[in-house]
């Protein structure tokens, strides 16, 4: 297999092949992004939190515009919390005012009360620019994968291993 | 995988490669040219493509997503443009092209090769532009298909005197450089019309075949390489 690199152009065409794979799923990635105007337009359910709807391991996708209306009562929504990591899936269960200054407050349908205890210190309600999109649609039990991948590192380098090693092997 | 010592003669893949590899090397002995203006084209314009979204991470991962919004809308823009124009350039202009270069006598050679799904057979397409000044200038096309066996022998080596008799045999351009592989290839035509009567090996031929560990004991190259390919499969499947 080493053959290859007495050919400096043949070994570079290679790599670019390899390259080229990783650069255009990232690209289709951010381009979802764009059209959908969300950080993060596909998210996996973590929890059980929105039981009997979503079920952990459910792929979602994202929608983060308001082009005919706005984000309202009865939606299900991703949003970030300040100082957690961890995006999370609610349903918006109240909502104050209008525009962007609108405060929302959600709930998960499978839970008890409602999400103040999981906001932020001192934060009471959502405002619109904290929501990282509205759930469009979904794949229930893809997102597994990438539940396993999360919670065992080591399966990540393995993949990426293996699929480097079929391209260079492969040539093709 | 190409070049190696020993392919699989099951893969299609590496039979295509291995020959492809051997064109240029074949060629260039015969002090053609080799430009490489199609490979360096696809180089640039695949690296490009790549070092942009490598870009586009950078920024995203520095400065987030919502700051840096136009610029990876402008790198998402870009970069299906590069990779449409990447696809583009495969299908319609290097069309599988593995060689040009120009020949001793100035023409210009440009060699496409070829496989059909499941069919070991090689496809080659040699297109020959006439020097300027020369000819009517129009180009030539010759295509000839001939199967991986006459050129890989049942353990999956790579020999080169049948191929590149092959080559010399049925291109003029190449047969013109190599007039030595021309001539026993096309003895070797005739010889197969007559009968396989007269062996048609060259000192070269044996040489080739000595070091490539294959014994000889027919009279006729391709029959000798046809019957060692069956008896090496069968030996293998007998032992499965």
């Amino acid at each position: 297999m080493f053959s290859s690199l007495g050919n400096p152009r043949q070994a570079a065409a290679q790599l670019m092949n390899f390259g080229l794979i990783l650069s255009t799923a990232f690209m289709m990635w951010k381009g979802l992004s764009i059209v959908s105007d969300s950080p993060s337009p596909i998210v996996v359910v973590l929890s059980g939190s929105m039981e009997p709807a979503f079920q952990r391991g459910d792929l979602l996708l994202l929608w983060n515009r308001n082009l005919f209306s706005e984000t309202n009562v009865g939606e299900i929504v991703v949003y970030n919390v300040k100082g957690k990591d961890i995006p999370i899936v609610h349903r918006v269960v109240r909502k104050f005012g209008t525009g962007p200054d609108a405060k929302l407050l959600t709930k998960g349908d499978n839970n008890a009360a409602d999400d103040t205890e999981l906001y932020a210190r001192g934060q009471d309600y959502l405002n619109r620019k904290d929501i990282v999109g509205s759930v469009v649609g979904y794949m229930p039990f893809v997102g597994y994968v990438t539940i396993m991948l999360s919670e065992h590192p080591w399966l990540k380098t393995v993949m990426l291993g293996i699929m480097g090693l079929v391209v260079v092997l492969q040539r093709e | 995988m190409a070049s190696q010592d020993k392919i699989s003669v099951y893969n299609l893949a590496d039979l295509k490669n291995t020959s492809d590899d051997a064109i240029p090397n074949y060629l260039n002995s015969l002090r053609f040219r080799q430009s490489h203006r199609l490979t360096d084209t696809r180089l640039a314009l695949g690296y490009s493509a790549f070092l942009l979204a490598a870009a586009c991470f950078a920024w995203d991962y520095r400065f987030g997503f919502e700051a840096t919004k136009p610029y990876t809308a402008a790198a998402v823009a870009l970069y299906t443009l590069l990779n449409g124009a990447l696809t583009v350039w495969l299908l319609y202009v290097e069309r599988g092209t593995v060689y040009v270069g120009t020949s001793p006598g100035g023409e210009t050679v440009r060699i496409t090769t070829g496989v059909r799904k499941n069919v070991p057979v090689y496809e080659v397409t040699v297109e020959v532009t006439p020097a300027k000044g020369k000819g009517n200038g129009k180009k030539e096309v010759v295509q000839v298909k001939r199967a991986f066996t006459e050129w890989f022998d049942g353990a999956g080596r790579f020999v080169a005197a049948p191929f590149q008799g092959m080559l010399a045999g049925s291109f003029a351009v190449v047969g013109k450089a190599d007039p030595k592989r021309a001539a026993a290839a096309a003895g070797e035509g005739k010889r197969g019309e007559e009968g396989p009567a007269a062996a048609a090996y060259t000192p070269e031929m044996l040489e080739m075949l000595a070091k490539a560990d294959v014994s000889v004991v027919g009279s006729a190259a391709e029959e000798v390489t046809g019957s060692e390919a069956a008896g090496k499969k069968g030996g293998k499947r007998r032992k499965a």
